[in-house]
């Protein structure tokens, strides 16, 4: 799942006091101001009248989509999970990462050739109500195993520009058919047939597979495969973006783009009587922190998510402070502040209550290279190609990781491939292009750029980089000290920032020459990060590199069908080696995030695959309310 | 015809002299004139380094990070003040040591450790590019339909005042971003959004004085005399009513340099070069855990080219009312 820049990193340790007050007092005082001034007098002002429900408040980013097949980000992926469910997903306390049955009443039988998949749909699951049931005079209809095959069928939909149907090209028996015949003119038959899925009757669904394909249950916990009912996309149309209709314990309440999102209770659920329940069992360590108190009551415990979407790092850290949010991040800025110099929470924080939680994600930040740009990509004339590389391997070399480490304070790691650690297929090794200026120099110069010049114009090379925040101050930073690293081997790079949708639809487009931008597992297997690079998932899919090597497509297509085997780790490990050989990506780091939450969030545990976790959170409402009326005195 | 030329011109230098004569006697004002002055000497030697730069294509010093120097407070402020101590070291050396630590990053440095006072004098020339580019946008656009509404009127102003309600019936920012967002971010994007917008308040000023003085003799007589209208208008009408445009200009400009931090502060301005904007942009993060200077410096800079412009426009304007000189006599 394509992600910003990631976290918002910061560093060092505060070097000087300002006029000889403590920086506390002076944090204080200044967020106190900032607060008042903003949003004059606390919550009350924000969001009032919710007293005698249990609400949750939180940040979010943009948010691209309600859609869940044109979703490929973080924020988005989030919202669309609390609304929409799949099939399966992700246990919420076990440790490693386990696939639990959602829609579904068990997980699949799969037949001994590991090519189809039966799945039981549960009974008396039923959409929430909505206009776009017509037949039914606006009452939600009950979930069959047809919405599920028409839902993969909208990802296959080439009209529809799915992000996401590179989790199912070349896998389901038909699918593809279908996908060509969604190529021409006129209207597009979601009744066609598609072999590979099938629903024998309404609560069975068989799929059938074109090879092994050992991810499909981690896919299928993927918004792509969330059931969206035919009803609601004919009904919408163009606007079904804006109309979620889903099963999930929540139903969208309202939504002001790039402001204020609000989720309610889904009402359907205690009228039909569907109840959920909150995991019996997890981890090792998880019953003495007290995630197994709830173990066994019925979810959600939230009646209400609002969201908000707040630009400025330091306004969403003090709305955090405040007890406006439950949770944040720690951005870059505010990291002296939050934590000790081991990477603790100070203690001013710990007497408010507030914890942490840190561990290195499932999650590569990089710089992209198109390899259909004349000068970084991929070339047909084999000197030119060849020269290209080095260009790319010569501004790998000069990416100074100990500068950069330093200035995201410490909370990324180096990193050692497109593999990051934590997934199946993962083995450390070194930094692929050490930081080595000289190296680079000479590499530039084999490239043709003798000192960075560009001899066609006889100035420096000017590279262009897409950024996609157009106003955050502190990836602006980054960038800047990036311009940096490749300006000491004479490359000038222009930096160009977007609004995140209009950087996406770049990317889509393939009309960035470099750009900024991160991966977060969507499961953890090495095949997430593979298929990054195969040639078929170019733009719109996620291979926004438009990287294509033949050698890479044919071993890649030999990995992905096989179960976790060692050999299977050395074939993702040479597969490493052609990456790292041809550079589509600069590897700029493996972040370690770091969060912080309050007393009163409870039930909250870490995870890699968040999305629509929430229903597990609860919060102490009394708690909040008595902490807000203390906070300040 | 050559007599009454000459008058003209006897006229108009009479108004200029004057106009300067009672600006100097304004203290105040040439105070400001002098900050305008000191400002557009910093800007120029700001373009003279850019330029320096570009010609030679490295990337200049006010760009250069270096993060064992990040958030290095003024060099007044640094604690402890190092001085080279030692016991050989003799006065002189350790003033002159005490000097270059002065002179070192004087104004401190940002989160990259890039001296704000070099960024500062950059973001000082971006200022004046706008200002300079915007007023040569507006002016032209404004004094010609201003001049043609006044003099022709009928269908012509009836054109001319539809047009400019319809641009100040805008909400200017919104337009300023509309223009930003078709031309792509950047000051290409600041200069058109400003200068297609700004023109208006010159455009009405124009028009009223051209109405007022059509209605003059020395118009009259030169209709008698068979002159053409464009002669009219910008050889005898336009010179009498130049002061509108000197005015409009003082205060034009501070108002565009305003817009332009503004925009850049959002984001959508100067791209990836230091403008004030910028500045503050980067400067607000860190704000509240004390590292002021990069603020302060952006904002006084701003504070005092505003002030200075628009007490020098009111200067100029008491300065250049012919109503006023006619009073006072």
């Amino acid at each position: 799942m394509d992600k910003a820049h990631g976290p918002v990193y910061r560093l060092d340790v505060m070097r000087h006091t300002f006029f000889g007050y403590s920086r506390l007092v002076l944090a204080f005082a200044g967020f106190a101001m900032l607060v008042l001034l903003l949003t004059g007098c606390g919550r009350e002002v924000l969001d009032a009248g919710y007293e005698d429900e249990m609400v949750m408040f939180s940040e979010t980013s943009r948010i691209r989509s309600l859609d869940p097949i044109k979703a490929g980000d973080v924020p988005s992926a989030h919202a669309i999970a609390r609304i929409y469910e799949g099939l399966l997903e992700y246990h919420y306390l076990d440790r490693p990462y386990r696939v639990v049955p959602l829609l579904a009443e068990d997980l699949p039988e799969i037949s001994e050739d590991g090519l189809t998949y039966t799945f039981r749909i549960r009974r008396g699951i039923y959409f929430q109500d909505d206009p776009c049931f017509v037949e039914t005079g606006g009452k939600g209809r009950e979930l069959v195993a047809e919405d599920f095959i028409y839902s993969i069928k909208r990802v296959a939909d080439v009209r529809n520009a799915s992000t996401g149907y590179w989790v199912f090209r070349d896998r389901i028996v038909g699918l593809d058919d279908f996908r060509e015949t969604t190529m021409g003119e006129g209207e597009v038959d979601y009744d066609m047939d598609v072999e590979g899925l099938q629903a024998p009757d309404p609560h069975t669904l068989v799929i059938t597979l074109t090879e092994p394909y050992p991810q499909l249950l981690h896919i299928l916990t993927m918004h792509y495969a969330h059931a969206v009912p035919r009803e609601a996309v004919e009904y919408y149309g163009k606007d079904f973006i804006n109309n979620p209709v889903g099963t999930g314990p929540y139903i969208l309440e309202s939504w002001q783009r790039n402001y204020r999102i609000e989720f309610v209770r889904n009402p359907k659920w205690e009228e039909t009587g569907r109840i959920e329940r909150y995991p019996t069992t997890g981890a090792p360590g998880d019953e003495e922190e007290g995630l197994l108190a709830d173990a066994g009551k019925p979810i959600p415990f939230i009646d209400r998510v609002i969201q908000y979407k707040v630009g400025d790092p330091s306004t969403q850290w003090l709305m955090f402070l405040r007890g406006q949010f439950e949770s944040s991040g720690i951005s870059r800025d505010n990291w002296d502040a939050v934590l000790t110099e081991a990477h603790e929470l100070n203690e001013d924080l710990i007497a408010l209550g507030i914890q942490l939680r840190s561990s290195p994600a499932m999650f590569l930040t990089y710089i992209g290279f198109n390899m259909d740009d004349p000068v970084v990509g991929l070339s047909s004339d084999p000197d030119r190609d060849r020269r290209n590389r080095k260009l790319r391997q010569a501004l790998a070399h000069a990416f100074d990781y100990e500068e950069w480490i330093e200035f995201q304070n410490q909370r990324i790691r180096k990193p050692t491939g497109p593999i990051p650690p934590g997934v199946a297929g993962y083995v450390e090794r070194d930094v692929p292009y050490p930081f080595d200026l000289e190296r680079a120099r000479e590499l530039l110069e084999e490239a043709g750029y003798p000192g960075g010049r560009d001899p066609e114009t006889g100035r420096r090379l000017q590279l262009t980089l897409e950024i996609g925040a157009a106003d955050a101050p502190d990836v602006r930073q980054g960038v800047e000290l990036l311009a940096q690293f490749m300006d000491r081997i004479g490359i000038a790079i222009n930096p160009s920032y977007n609004h995140w949708p209009a950087f996406l639809e770049k990317l889509s487009r393939g009309q960035a020459q470099m750009f900024q931008l991160g991966w977060v597992a969507d499961y953890p297997d090495a095949e997430n990060f593979l298929q990054l690079f195969y040639g078929p998932n170019r733009s719109p899919g996620p291979n926004h590199a438009q990287y294509a090597n033949s050698d890479y497509d044919r071993l890649y297509e030999e990995f992905r069908t096989m179960l976790d085997s060692p050999e299977r780790t050395e074939l993702a490990q040479r597969m490493a080696d052609i990456v790292i050989e041809d550079s589509p990506w600069l590897f700029t780091g493996i972040p370690v995030l770091y969060g912080v939450f309050h007393s009163w969030l409870e039930n909250f545990k870490r995870h890699d695959f968040p999305y629509g976790m929430s229903k597990y959170y609860k919060i102490d409402v009394d708690h909040r309310r008595e902490w807000q009326a203390m906070y300040g005195q | 015809m050559t007599t009454q030329m000459d008058n003209m011109e006897q006229s108009a230098r009479t108004l200029w002299s004057d106009a300067w004569r009672r600006l100097r006697r304004n203290r105040l004002a040439m105070i400001c004139l002098w900050v305008v002055i000191f400002y557009t000497a910093l800007a120029a030697y700001g373009e003279v380094v850019y330029r320096w730069h570009q010609w030679k294509d490295i990337t200049p010093s006010y760009q250069q990070t270096d993060l064992d120097k990040q958030y290095l407070p003024p060099s007044l402020f640094r604690q402890p003040f190092t001085v080279e101590s030692g016991a050989e070291v003799g006065v002189m050396e350790r003033m002159s040591s005490g000097l270059r630590e002065l002179a070192r990053h004087p104004l401190g440095t940002d989160g990259l450790g890039r001296d704000v006072m070099q960024r500062l004098i950059q973001g000082t020339r971006i200022a004046y590019m706008v200002g300079i580019v915007v007023s040569l946008i507006a002016i032209p656009i404004g004094v010609v339909l201003g001049c043609l509404a006044g003099y022709f009127r009928g269908r012509v102003d009836d054109v001319i005042v539809w047009l400019y309600s319809t641009f100040a019936a805008i909400p200017g920012l919104l337009f300023i971003l509309a223009i930003a967002m078709v031309v792509g971010r950047g000051l290409l994007g600041v200069y058109l959004g400003i200068g297609l917008t700004i023109w208006v308040g010159l455009c009405r000023l124009i028009r009223g004085e051209v109405i007022k003085h059509s209605e003059r003799p020395y118009v009259a007589a030169a209709h008698a005399l068979g002159l053409s209208h464009a002669r009219i208008i910008f050889r005898h009408i336009l010179p009498n009513v130049f002061h509108v445009v000197i005015v409009t200009f003082t205060l034009m400009f501070p108002a565009a340099i305003g817009t332009e931090v503004f925009l850049s502060f959002l984001g959508i301005g100067a791209q990836g070069e230091p403008s004030w904007g910028i500045m503050i942009s980067n400067a607000r993060l860190r704000l509240w855990h004390g590292v002021w200077w990069e603020m302060a410096a952006a904002t006084t800079a701003l504070f005092f080219i505003v002030l200075a412009f628009n007490l020098l426009g009111d200067a100029l304007r008491d300065a250049l009312d012919p109503r006023l000189r006619t009073g006072r006599q």
